[in-house]
């Protein structure tokens, strides 16, 4: 029985038939880390996600990338397109319910300006949630930025933990050739 | 003084720095005053120049010129301004932000705005910034001087009048926009 009071406590759900358990919320975090250490961004932009605490706990207090709070997560893709036009190499890192805030300024700045950007989106709402009443945005957030355009990329549990840290790194490689914003829906949480 | 007037004295202080200039009505009268590559043209994104304009003041490319300067106008300044706390955390001296106040949404009709009851430069000190005012041409000349000295990020509320100088609208690619600006950043 999942303990609600510490709901990212470590309880591998796991496939059916398979006995293999999917990756925990550690092991997703580590192969998000490992991205990013690939990656090398020069500064990873970010609103939290508590799914998303390990992550950028490992990033805390480094120099080499800093880790920059901002006041709204559509800010964070102004300023993100800004460096990128001057030569950066940022990397979002949010919630999804953060792109609610976002999508005018993905849509008519980066999208339209094609600047290249590479968003982590953590994914709440689903299998494994806490949260009552998150999922009343979350859950259409897929169908949303379909609408809107935007090209994502989803990883969850039914995918291994080793092919996160490729799957991010190539997002990135991605956002480059085909100078547009690409977003990385990740749930750590379950699928 | 005109939007246009403020304008043009921006330009004449900040030559070849990189500027980002906020939508509608500013763009316009900016491009009629004549086109350069050194002038990022937003075409929408309202609330987003002053992050822009963050953005570039922390990237290398800004590290050729004195200043980043953003051109905002008050109306979307108020849908940002929390950028300003980011602006302060982040410092980054080379940031100049010039808000061209006239109290109005200028491109949609002239409806007002709360900017009248606001006081953006106690907002921007409050934030870690510098900032003044400018109520004609000679305060925003000696201004914005003093925005290119100053080592801190900065803000001047330049107070303008609701004259709309007739230009037509500016439909370019934002495509070519941004190569355009990413290269003179890039080539200079």
């Amino acid at each position: 029985m999942r303990n609600i009071a510490d709901p990212l406590a470590a309880e591998p759900l796991s496939l059916s038939g398979t006995g293999r358990a999917w990756p925990s919320v550690e092991e997703r975090s580590q192969a998000i880390i490992a991205a990013l250490e690939e990656i090398r961004p020069d500064m990873i932009l970010t609103i939290p996600s508590s799914t998303l605490k390990h992550v950028l706990a490992a990033f805390e207090g480094r120099a080499d990338i800093p880790v920059v709070p901002l006041t709204r997560e559509e800010e964070g893709i102004g300023i993100a397109a800004g460096m990128v036009l001057g030569g950066g190499r940022p990397v979002l890192v949010i919630q999804d319910n953060g792109l609610g805030n976002s999508l005018t300024a993905l849509a008519t700045f980066p999208q339209a300006y094609h600047i290249p950007l590479l968003i982590l989106v953590s994914q709440r709402g689903g299998l494994g949630e806490y949260n009552s009443m998150i999922h009343t945005f979350c859950e259409h957030v897929e169908d949303i930025v379909r609408a809107a355009g935007l090209r994502a990329f989803s990883l969850d549990g039914r995918i291994p933990a080793e092919q996160w840290r490729t799957a991010i790194v190539k997002a990135f490689e991605y956002a480059q050739i085909t100078h547009r914003p690409v977003l990385v829906l990740c749930n750590l949480m379950g699928f | 003084m005109t939007r246009q007037d403020a304008l043009r004295l921006i330009i004449q202080e900040f030559p070849r720095e990189p500027i980002v200039v906020t939508l509608g009505q500013t763009v316009r009268e900016l491009v009629a005053l004549g086109r350069s590559d050194n002038h990022l043209y937003v075409l929408d994104s309202m609330g987003l120049p002053p992050a822009i304009g963050l953005g570039l003041s922390l990237a290398p490319a800004a590290r050729k010129f004195a200043k980043t300067v953003v051109i905002e106008g008050d109306g979307s300044l108020l849908m940002g301004l929390s950028t300003l706390a980011t602006v302060g955390l982040l410092k980054p001296e080379r940031y100049l932000l010039v808000v061209l106040d006239n109290g109005t949404y200028a491109s949609t009709g002239g409806q007002p705005t709360a900017a009248p009851v606001v006081d953006f430069c106690r907002i921007a000190e409050a934030c870690g910034m510098a900032a003044r005012d400018a109520h004609d041409e000679a305060e925003l000349r000696e201004a914005l001087r003093w925005g290119r000295a100053v080592r801190q990020p900065a803000l001047i509320r330049a107070y303008i009048d609701n004259t709309n100088i007739p230009a037509p609208y500016f439909l370019e690619d934002p495509v070519g926009l941004a190569e355009r600006f990413r290269r003179y950043l890039e080539q200079s």
